[in-house]
């Protein structure tokens, strides 16, 4: 027993030290995927040298490649997902894609063409949170979080933090308070979506 | 004369320390979102504030943006700011933020010597930074939460405890009570005034994006001045999310695809 002791302490360092590198590892794996695919967004958002149509196209190439779109579509629809049927679902899910790529290249827009560092990164809960900075001249930095999860041996964005308003839980307010006054019927929801898909085409 | 000038700073404390104690006694209707129960009211400011900006406040701030030079604005909006010093250094002091309070007095030296009376911001350029800092926010590292979400007439979205705040903050500045007692009361008036259309100025495009983008403009603005406010209390750090609660969900409803 006594000779085992150390050999035992032995084990668990080794194993501590090894999740210790394992996870600084899987950390600079992220902060190496919001640096390649952040500043991609960026560029792909420089106004002067296409149509807004051709930039949405090209955002929402990005978009399906570097955002886990149905944990983003059910994170916004809060609690209001139980009630929604199988069929609404499938609606919500079509349309919210349109949404979310309206509304992040309206608000991504402005930063088109600036430069993102990444600063840092920190483990949160089940995700990591990358800390960037979106650099601009003669201006002070604008402060842009990533939360990504790790799902399925692939990493995938779930909010972007810009200044510390979360575009994520801004739709799940704005979500909410459009199906409240529907009187709690996701149809409401559905409706305000379909007429906004409508008029951006 | 300045309606509040009759006031005594007692009195105003004592109705803060009142509103504090209501706020923290409402609940909010869902976690993370701020409570709304005067939202009928809220809506209808809501939408007449909007009217004044459409008509007024933002024709003039545009006009001040495009005819005003940029280093102007920029000098207007640092002489205002440097004026602010002393209420960002009481709220520092009161969250017991020395640090902060540091860089509050040295920013104000600094910037209005070798800043010119504040119109530059050679501090920020040093590695001391402006942090915004009111009574509101020093409420909030208390633990004193927004209570209920209000749209005041012309200034916009604010809680209980903002505008509390607010009116705290009022009594935190020499200014007030020098413009008070020499019977200057548009001092304060004009100065809130401009610091508004500069503010606006600043944020045209990105206002109107966003109405543009949401399908209701009206909780949009007040998710993102709930969230703003809360990022400010905690002086930066990305929010925490929701729990997602998957256990109802079948098998199905986990795989379900967007392409479905």
């Amino acid at each position: 027993m006594m000779r085992l002791r150390p050999f035992l302490l032995a084990l668990v360092l080794a194993a501590a030290f090894s999740i210790n590198a394992v996870a600084q590892q899987a950390q600079a794996d992220t902060e190496k995927f919001i640096a390649s695919l952040g500043d991609r967004a960026l560029q792909v958002l420089v106004v002067d040298s296409q149509s807004e149509a051709e930039r949405e196209d090209a955002f929402r190439g990005l978009l399906s490649e570097g955002f886990d779109l149905r944990l983003i579509s059910r994170y916004a629809l809060g609690r209001y997902w139980r009630r929604a049927t199988k069929e609404q679902r499938a609606e919500y899910a079509k349309l919210f894609e349109d949404f979310i790529v309206e509304t992040y290249v309206a608000r991504l827009s402005e930063y088109s063409g600036e430069t993102l560092k990444v600063v840092g990164s920190r483990p949160d809960d089940q995700d990591t949170i990358v800390h960037s900075e979106i650099v601009r001249d003669g201006r002070p930095p604008i402060r842009v979080d990533w939360r990504v999860r790790n799902g399925d041996e692939q990493l995938k964005i779930i909010d972007v933090v810009v200044e510390g308003v979360s575009m994520l839980l801004t739709q799940r307010d704005e979500f909410a308070s459009v199906i409240q006054s529907a009187g709690g019927n996701v149809e409401g929801l559905l409706a305000r979506l379909r007429e906004k898909s409508g008029d951006g085409e | 004369m300045n309606p509040l000038s009759k006031v005594s700073p007692r009195a105003v404390l004592a109705s803060a320390a009142l509103f504090v104690v209501a706020a923290c006694a409402t609940p909010g209707n869902e976690p993370g979102q701020i409570a709304d129960p005067l939202e009928p009211v809220n809506r209808y400011i809501f939408a007449a504030n909007l009217a004044v900006d459409t008509t007024v406040i933002e024709p003039v701030a545009t006009l001040y943006r495009d005819f005003v030079p940029d280093p102007a604005r920029d000098s207007v909006r640092n002489f205002l700011r440097n004026l602010e010093s002393p209420v960002i250094l009481a709220n520092d002091v009161l969250q017991h933020d020395l640090d902060a309070a540091g860089v509050t007095t040295k920013r104000f030296f600094i910037n209005t010597t070798l800043g010119v009376l504040g119109l530059f911001d050679p501090a920020t350029d040093m590695g001391l930074p402006r942090r915004d800092e009111d009574f509101g926010q020093t409420l909030g590292t208390y633990g004193v939460g927004p209570g209920i979400y209000l749209v005041l007439p012309i200034l916009g979205p604010s809680s209980l405890r903002d505008a509390a705040g607010n009116v705290v903050d009022y009594y935190f500045d020499p200014l007030n009570y020098y413009a008070d007692n020499t019977d200057r009361g548009h001092l304060t008036v004009l100065r809130a005034g401009i610091r508004g259309i500069d503010a606006r100025a600043r944020t045209i495009e990105t206002l109107d994006e966003i109405e543009r983008t949401s399908i209701d403009f009206y909780a949009t603005i007040r998710s993102l001045y709930h969230q703003r406010r809360q990022s400010d209390i905690r002086n930066g750090s990305a929010p925490s999310l929701p729990k997602l609660d998957l256990t109802g969900d079948t098998e199905e409803d986990r795989t379900a695809s967007l392409e479905d």
